[in-house]
């Protein structure tokens, strides 16, 4: 039970990826780092479907992606976006609702499951007070969470977060990440983009560092947290040191 | 909340019958001969006493059926444009549709002014279809964001208008007289011949495009998310452009540019139910459907025996309205 990628060559013009192959284990939190435009976003859009690899298989516990009706592969990997697009008129419960589309008809009537489900996954992101709030009333730490409350509603062994920090202050980048955290603790895989090394070693369990396309290291964060490989990934000179708190891997630039 | 909003789904959708039954009869009334409200109920169910035979069936009753029909169809293609680009200022105008059925139609008028007038939508539905489809293939070979899809749909759409403004200047000015006043967006003159052509096509298309209304909310959600939901984008998107620029081309065939509904009557309902689809689209074509018969009739009637075109009166109060969204849609200048 894993995520295989089989030598994936995806991206944009000019950009691609070069022949990444990588298998996310089932039950790990991986966070894939690596400096601006390595590639780490879209070998993640590639496994959400957002781009097509141009060659190499995407393999879900080893059934190609591209074999499988689009509803069947939702109920197995959910995703919160990079940029999440806020509705306009449309209610938090609304927004969480969503979540069940893979579980419904084209007409989108929802069960009693489905209502439960959206209950439930309000509650985790402690959201059920706002449930009738308009989405794009709430403060940005608000709107995360509600977006995540959509991947739990959806109820997939897999969930992926694309830079779910970004534009969040602190106190949100660690309730959002404390979340990603939680999900794991239920059984659920998670696979995240983030940029900040100190806050990917403190939660991952495995680390994928990316570097021109390709997929220069992975581990464990404190085999891979390395002075050597920060110079030789980022181009930095920085110390590693064990984070004061848990003991995990921190970096200081110099 | 599930049941407060379908309890104010429901309500909304009961006014607003009453509101557009309210209207269609003021419609028959309004004009150059003003008809008591006795006399068009005992005409239109045939009851004893006054009637007006002439002026309600002949004239009026069509116009006001056409008004319901295209109104509404337009308040469906703007919600859906407006969806698919996740923008709130676009419009079937906006994204060059109704500009290139203008020109189909205007082609029509000047190359081949003998054409059965059944033909009209199939010509406007054409040039609607042809514009859309250059937007959309900008769109699929070098995808980019929705903002700058449509901006290349406001560039096809000036083209288009310049087309339109170079037949129109460069022809005599009896050639072009019949043409002139339908591209204002006016219904004068229409009668049950135009009706007939239309309305089925538009009620089916309306029909389909109600089931489409949950993969519509699905697909406002973005790319990316709606297809992490199970959502097949390319093929939905492709689906909902078509019904959007048919339900758009055809009504615009028969009552020209009658700007602004698309654009007003989606925001409005959303004001009144929210943004889902499901009940976004019902609103907002009864919304459509009352904003275009009274911009009809009141066109009819405020300078009576003159007429205003209905798409110069849905102009003159869709401006302001669209100042008013871009003041209120971006309250801040950083986003």
């Amino acid at each position: 039970m894993s995520i295989d990628l089989k030598s994936i060559q995806s991206g944009y013009d000019g950009f691609k990826l070069k022949d990444v192959s990588l298998q996310i284990a089932r039950d790990s939190l991986t966070v894939l780092i690596g400096p601006n435009g390595c590639g780490k976003s879209t070998l993640l859009k590639t496994i959400s479907r957002e781009l097509h690899p141009r060659g190499g298989r995407v393999l879900i516990d080893s059934k190609d992606v591209t074999q499988q009706r689009s509803k069947m592969v939702a109920r197995q990997i959910s995703l919160l976006p990079q940029h999440p697009v806020v509705p306009p008129g449309i209610t938090v419960e609304q927004l969480v609702g969503y979540g069940r589309a893979p579980y419904q008809n084209l007409l989108g009537l929802r069960s009693r499951e489905d209502r439960l489900r959206v209950e439930a996954a309000l509650e985790i992101v402690d959201l059920s007070p706002l449930k009738d709030k308009l989405v794009s009333a709430l403060s940005g730490g608000q709107r995360q969470r509600a977006f995540v409350a959509m991947c739990i509603a959806q109820d997939t062994p897999y969930v992926l977060f694309d830079e779910p920090t970004s534009f969040l202050d602190i106190r949100y980048q660690y309730e959002v990440l404390d979340l990603m955290a939680t999900l794991h603790e239920q059984g659920k895989t998670v696979v995240a983009v983030l940029h900040d090394i100190t806050q990917a070693a403190r939660y991952a369990t495995d680390l994928v560092v990316m570097k021109d396309a390709q997929v220069c290291a992975v581990g464990k964060p404190t085999d891979i947290i390395t002075e050597d490989m920060l110079s030789a990934v980022y181009g930095i000179d920085a110390r590693v040191y064990a984070d004061p708190v848990t003991g995990t891997p921190a970096v200081s630039a110099l | 909340m599930r049941h407060a909003s379908s309890t104010r789904l429901i309500w909304t959708l009961l006014g607003l019958t009453f509101a557009a039954i309210a209207v269609f009869l003021w419609s028959l009334a309004a004009g150059a001969v003003r008809i008591p409200i006795t006399t068009i109920i005992n005409t239109l169910f045939d009851l004893d006493g006054p009637k007006q035979g002439f002026i309600i069936n002949k004239s009026r009753l069509p116009r006001s059926l056409l008004a319901f029909c295209t109104g509404s169809s337009l308040a469906l293609s703007g919600a859906i444009v407006q969806a698919l680009l996740r923008n709130p200022l676009a419009s079937p105008k906006i994204i060059g549709i109704n500009s290139g059925a203008a020109l189909g139609v205007l082609l029509t008028f000047i190359f081949a002014p003998t054409l059965d007038l059944n033909w009209l939508p199939v010509v406007a539905a054409c040039g609607g279809i042809l514009a859309a489809a250059a937007i959309f293939s900008v769109a699929e070979f070098a995808p980019v964001s929705p903002a700058r899809l449509a901006l290349v749909g406001i560039a096809i759409g000036m083209a288009c208008d310049a087309a339109v403004d170079f037949i129109l200047a460069t022809s005599e000015l009896y050639e072009v007289s019949a043409p002139l006043v339908w591209m204002t967006g006016s219904l004068w003159s229409r009668g049950w011949a135009h009706l007939n052509a239309v309305w089925p096509l538009l009620v089916g298309l309306s029909a389909i495009t109600l089931l489409y209304s949950y993969r519509l909310d699905l697909i406002r959600l973005g790319t990316a998310q709606a297809t992490s939901l199970g959502l097949n984008v390319r093929r939905e998107r492709l689906a909902l452009l078509a019904l959007a620029t048919l339900l758009a081309a055809i009504s615009v065939s028969v009552v020209g540019v009658l700007g602004f509904v698309g654009l007003m009557a989606p925001h409005i309902a959303r004001q009144m139910v929210g943004g889902t689809h499901r009940g976004l689209l019902p609103v907002a074509m009864l919304v459509g459907a009352i904003l275009a018969m009274v911009a009809d009739a009141a066109g009819r009637a405020l300078f009576a025996p003159l007429e205003v075109s209905a798409g110069i009166l849905t102009a003159m109060f869709g401006a302001p309205f669209f100042v008013f969204l871009l003041l209120s849609s971006f309250p801040s200048p950083i986003q």
